[in-house]
């Protein structure tokens, strides 16, 4: 018996994994994490390229050589002008011809009170704004400081917090923290579904092509949905196993150029502190997992009632709102994981692969409950099990119309 | 286990969907090495039979064995199914596919695969063993799946329709290698609608109507049955002698006068007549009654709850049917 179903795995993993679509959505999968997460910030900056050419105009002989590196790393292509009586008109002319996306007047005002003159083409976006203002202002301190013999770059590095957290419910959240439990419970909700749904047309595609009656008289309704579920994982543990290598190799390649550009992160501590841990990786692995079993069962069963595309899409529906539920109550769960509504939701099994992953990775849950979210999970995809399987056993041969639900109960009472 | 001497014995098989009997208390086995056609119009049942046989419905009533056993012990490997509606994997390759169903009727993979291999040789099709099945013809699509029928080797073959869709050349080499299956000993269950077919490759047949069973028997045992009545005859000389006491009517055909017998008469004294008569017989034929025609009549005016084969009704080869040719 377990020879059919290991046929069936084998079959199923290798038409996916050669199959264009898996090397695809492997390559396009965090390509459109990345777009989704980072495009709009890069977009912004992106918009106003030809903005960045600026020319500053030193009244003050200190300040140049102090600010233009600051603006350059900000994006920013600068260049110095000496102060002259028609410097504005002249400079305004050139901006006008194109050359110039604007010019910054800076003079001995700025280095008492950081006060400067940016006249620019368009109106510069926030992050414009402050990138100038914060160089301008930080320029005139580091100044100021070294006049009065002060370490600086101490100071102005950003100092050094040490953080401990004392309350009990412990809620406080990072910035890190509060990325992983959104972005996480984001691509476990795409993850699942995607593949729950590839069940699901899998074994809509046996029973329209009738391939079915064939394998179904060499082995037992059971076995090939076993198979069909077991073979499906497989495809998407090794598509995870793919990104998560990939996305370690990347990084090992990234860190000296990250540490080149921020130097403050050289030390171990501080990119761990970045990092999720293995034991992060995981419960994210553990999450998908049972989610993936539970789902995919549900899948199953509506592929093997329905007939057409059409039904399914109608016959899914059920389980979209389960899976879009717990999608609406992540934020306000990751901001409050401890009230008894979040602990509950967070503890319901269907909806336990994106909350309590969000409570998780957020910090601050008891592991208790993450223990008997998993337990409950388990006895969900049992339970799942059970009914879908006799569901799949009636629907996979039947022809004719969609059943309707005292029908599909007769199904799971009679098979 | 007890093994009766037949590959495939149905008793009392009945199955209802919803108020509509498909197949009403269907008795039917198959000995051991014959091949048999399961004849009957569309509708008539000779689908959800196979699909009874097959395990994929349930009988509501009665049971089906298989080699005197419990079917579901030995259906996996020791039958193979060609179902009537064709399904393949479309975007897998040709010889993974042969393999992927060798493998789910127990056999091992690199054997399987072997096996595959020198079915698609012999069929002229090795350059499309690494072809996706859905780049075939449904002509080659067919052949592939046939091949994925018995490239386990099965004791009985059970298909289902299999000649339909075919071209003329393919359907005679199907209707060769399921001589070859015969020669070998195989046991081979085929349900049809072509007569033609079935008279040709058919040593038993089991006719099928409006769910239940008409007729059912040796091929030649039935014929010879449904044979007396008619008898063709082409002569010179005078045609005195054809008139006889015997003799219900005569026709004229394209193959000479059909002598149409009244029941139960005798054909012998009609040739005495002829030889007395001094007249130059160029043919006496016993009309063999076509299998269409049999078909015709027994499932065409929907016979229903005459089972068995009526007796002595000579007179209905009276050319009012269509001859099988033009099937």
């Amino acid at each position: 018996m377990w020879h059919n179903v290991i046929a069936v795995i084998r079959r199923e993993y290798l038409q996916r994994v050669r199959s264009k679509w898996f090397i695809a959505a492997t390559v396009a999968g965090p390509l459109l994490m990345t777009a989704i997460t980072v495009l709009p910030a890069w977009l912004a900056i992106q918009g106003e390229r030809d903005e960045f050419r600026v020319a500053i105009v030193d009244g003050t002989d200190v300040l140049y050589e102090r600010l233009a590196p600051r603006l350059e790393s900000g994006g920013f292509e600068v260049e110095e002008i000496r102060w002259h009586a028609d410097v504005v008109t002249a400079l305004r002319e050139r901006a006008n011809e194109g050359d110039l996306g604007g010019f910054i007047m800076v003079d001995e005002l700025t280095l008492e009170t950081g006060e400067a003159m940016y006249y620019s083409m368009d109106v510069p976006s926030g992050l414009r704004r402050v990138t100038v203002q914060t160089s301008i202002a930080r320029t005139a301190l580091e100044y100021q400081l070294e006049q009065r013999g002060v370490d600086a770059e101490g100071l102005m590095g950003g100092g050094v917090l040490e953080i401990e957290v004392i309350s009990e419910a412990g809620s406080d959240i990072t910035e890190v923290e509060f990325g992983l439990a959104y972005i996480g419970a984001f691509f476990l909700y795409m993850t699942i579904l995607l593949y729950a749904v590839a069940v699901m047309r899998a074994t809509l595609e046996e029973k329209t092509s009738r391939i079915v009656e064939v394998i179904i008289s060499a082995m037992k309704p059971w076995e090939l949905m076993l198979g069909k579920i077991m073979g499906v994982c497989a495809v998407s543990l090794t598509q995870m196993a793919i990104w998560i290598s990939a996305s370690v190799a990347l990084f090992a390649g990234a860190l000296p150029m990250i540490i080149a550009a921020r130097p403050e992160l050289a030390n171990l501590e501080s990119i761990r502190e970045i990092l999720p841990g293995i034991g992060l990786i995981a419960l994210f692995v553990g999450f998908f997992l049972l989610g993936f079993l539970m789902y995919s069962g549900l899948y199953a069963a509506v592929g093997a009632m329905c007939n057409t595309d059409e039904e399914a899409q109608q016959a899914q529906f059920p389980m979209i709102i389960l899976m879009v539920v717990p999608i609406v109550m992540v934020m306000p769960v990751i901001q409050e994981p401890n009230t008894p509504m979040a602990v509950w939701l967070s503890l319901f099994p269907l909806f336990s692969p994106i909350l309590m992953w969000a409570r998780v990775a957020g910090g601050g849950v008891p592991s208790w409950q993450v223990f008997l979210s998993f337990v409950l999970m388990a006895l969900m995809i049992w339970v799942i099990a059970w009914v879908a399987g006799r569901i799949y056993k009636v629907g996979i041969l039947m022809s004719g119309k969609r059943p309707t639900l005292p029908e599909l109960w007769r199904w799971v009472r009679e098979a | 286990m007890r093994d009766d001497g037949f590959a495939l014995r149905l008793s009392g098989v009945s199955k209802r969907f919803g108020k509509h009997t498909a197949v009403d208390c269907l008795d039917f086995e198959v000995p051991r090495g014959v091949i048999c056609g399961l004849l009957g119009p569309n509708g008539s049942g000779k689908t959800t039979s196979i699909r009874m046989i097959m395990g994929i419905l349930g009988p509501d009533e009665g049971t089906v064995s298989l080699f005197g056993e419990d079917p579901d012990a030995v259906r996996r490997t020791k039958v193979g199914y060609l179902p009537e509606e064709r399904g393949v994997y479309k975007k897998m390759r040709c010889l993974e596919l042969i393999t992927f169903l060798g493998e789910i009727r127990g056999l091992r993979r690199g054997e399987a695969r072997r096996r595959g291999g020198a079915w698609l040789d012999r069929l002229g099709l090795p350059e499309w063993a690494d072809k996706k099945v859905e780049d075939l013809s449904k002509g080659m699509q067919q052949k592939i799946q046939f091949i994925g029928t018995v490239i386990h080797e099965p004791e009985l073959l059970i298909l289902d329709e299999p000649f339909s869709g075919l071209d003329p050349i393919n359907q005679d080499v199907l209707e060769e290698i399921v001589r070859d299956y015969h020669a070998q000993g195989t046991t081979i269950v085929f349900s049809t609608h072509l007569m033609d077919q079935a008279e040709r490759l058919c040593e038993r047949v089991c006719l099928i109507s409006n769910s239940r069973k008409v007729l059912d028997g040796d091929l030649k045992e039935i014929k010879a049955a449904e044979r007396r009545g008619v008898v063709a005859v082409e002569f010179e000389g005078p045609d005195t002698w054809i008139q006889g006491p015997e003799v219900d009517r005569i026709e004229r055909k394209d193959d000479g006068l059909h002598l149409i017998l009244k029941d139960g008469q005798d054909h012998q004294p009609i040739l005495n007549r002829a030889v007395a008569a001094g007249v130059r017989v160029l043919r006496f034929d016993l009309i063999e009654p076509r299998l269409h025609e049999i078909f015709v009549r027994h499932a065409g005016d929907g016979v229903v709850g005459d089972a068995g084969v009526p007796e002595g009704r000579g007179s209905v080869y009276s050319g009012r049917f269509v001859r099988s040719g033009g099937d």
